[in-house]
């Protein structure tokens, strides 16, 4: 029973931060002052050497976009401007 | 049967390279990657020296994309052990995402406990050959689990935070009756649930600075691993990480700044163990304050300023790492490893990692008498690359 009121617990608190942070207008100021270059220089060097754009095709690029979206939690707008980035210099 | 599963998946990579030819995105997209490495150990101990080329590992990784939210992915490890090939799954999980700030994923998953196992533990990533102490076999910090996970990201102000929290089959208690001398481990590679109580766990993540530099993360997973009906029914584990990460381009230092940490605590309430080697039919029982504790910290400096293309490419690496398991029990160890590297980086995803390391080990359910401090020095001069 505890094992259950703490399980709910917790996904009651990671949904009420994701609903409260969608309700800061901050993120997206952020989000709109960095661009794609600065983005992908700036987080993939936090596990991993900056890849190169010309490495993977467009397509490749966004099921690359959403497996690193989920494994190195970014945000969706880190992960969709990272993306447009490589696919256009690529 | 490994024959059938060979070509299955040769069949898979050549399925992707038909869809990887067409001209018009498809809604499905299927994408290999992953990573393999292979190499030359040198490990010199007390008993002697001995050196082997190792490696021919390969784990690809599989990608299953449809649509802009759903994705299914998988990795797979093939491995030659005692001349026979082993494959194993690392992960199997699918993953929709839910809204901008959370997503779900169910399967088998990395566990989010700390980010070494998650983000840094493959070949092409880990900056030095070896894990740190405390993870991996015999390890105290789990890896990866079956169950369901919701997680996310977002921005608060010019800060960033992710989360995550889950729910899993947990790990079994190992009760002595098979292997006497490792009561009261927790075997993490238990993926089929030995009783009805699930493990639970979360990570919270906060990129206080707005170049995302730093990170600061803290864990938590807890349940009771022992057998369903069984004495230790009720015997709990209470598990904790913290981590850090510092990662940026400096120019008065003209190169890359990486400093990695992480601190595992596993804890264990109080039970009683058979002792001796006839195992749970054994009447005489002793008991020990299970907790484990390991931690390591690692820099590394990359000139990536500097204007010689080959030193650019140059990465110098220091590794501090240490493991103390329960002092009492039979496999008590307390062991400690320091480790530098030399990197060349051929490409952004290829690298030759020449390793060495200093370890001093006492105890631990391997030593032969039990207690004898050791001390062995390894050197590791591997290839690994990331597809």
């Amino acid at each position: 029973m505890k094992k259950l009121v703490l399980i709910f617990t917790l996904a009651i608190s990671v949904t009420a931060i994701a609903i409260t942070v969608s309700s800061c207008t901050a993120q997206r100021e952020v989000s709109a002052q960095k661009s794609g270059a600065e983005l992908w220089a700036q987080n993939c060097i936090r596990c991993h050497n900056i890849p190169s754009p010309p490495a993977y095709s467009d397509v490749q690029w966004e099921t690359i976009g959403l497996h690193m979206k989920e494994r190195a939690n970014l945000t969706s707008e880190q992960i969709d401007k990272i993306v447009a980035f490589l696919q256009s210099a690529n | 049967m490994k024959k059938i599963f060979i070509v299955t998946i040769g069949l898979l990579l050549w399925g992707g390279s038909i869809f990887a030819q067409g001209s018009k995105p498809p809604k499905t997209q299927f994408m290999v990657r992953g990573y393999g490495h292979a190499g030359l150990d040198y490990i010199k101990t007390a008993d002697g020296t001995d050196y082997s080329f190792v490696g021919a590992a390969f784990s690809p990784i599989f990608l299953f994309k449809q649509g802009k939210r759903f994705m299914f992915e998988t990795e797979l490890e093939f491995e030659l052990q005692n001349n026979e090939l082993e494959i194993g799954l690392e992960y199997a999980n699918l993953m929709y995402v839910i809204n901008k700030y959370l997503m779900i994923r169910g399967g088998k998953f990395l566990l989010p406990f700390g980010t070494f196992m998650e983000r840094l533990h493959p070949a092409w990533i880990n900056r030095l050959s070896s894990k740190p102490l405390g993870f991996g076999h015999d390890g105290i910090a789990p890896a990866s689990d079956i169950g369901v996970e919701l997680r996310g990201a977002a921005h608060i102000g010019g800060t960033a935070i992710n989360y995550s929290v889950y729910v899993v089959n947990g790990p079994r208690l190992k009760d002595g009756s098979i292997e006497p001398d490792e009561a009261g481990m927790l075997n993490f590679q238990n993926y089929i649930d030995n009783n009805n109580n699930k493990f639970v766990g979360a990570r919270v993540g906060y990129l206080p600075l707005y170049n995302s530099s730093l990170e600061l993360g803290a864990s938590f997973y807890t349940g009771k691993p022992g057998d369903k009906g069984s004495v230790y029914k009720d015997v709990t584990a209470f598990l904790w990480a913290v981590d850090f990460s510092f990662v940026k381009q400096i120019s008065p230092i003209k190169g890359i700044l990486d400093i990695k940490a992480q601190y595992n605590h596993t804890q264990l309430s109080d039970a009683y163990y058979p002792v001796g080697e006839e195992g749970r039919d054994s009447t005489d029982l002793y008991t020990f304050n299970n907790l484990s504790r390991a931690y390591y910290a690692q820099l590394s400096y990359r000139p990536s300023m500097a204007s010689s293309s080959i030193l650019k490419n140059i990465e110098i690496i220091g590794r501090y790492s240490q493991l103390n398991t329960p002092e009492g029990s039979e496999w008590e160890s307390n062991v400690n490893e320091i480790t530098i590297g030399l990197n060349y980086w051929i490409t952004w995803r290829q690298v030759v990692k020449i390793n060495y390391a200093f370890i001093n080990s006492e105890g631990g359910h391997d030593a032969e008498d039990g207690t004898g401090k050791q001390k062995s020095n390894t050197l590791f001069v591997h290839w690994a690359i990331g597809l």
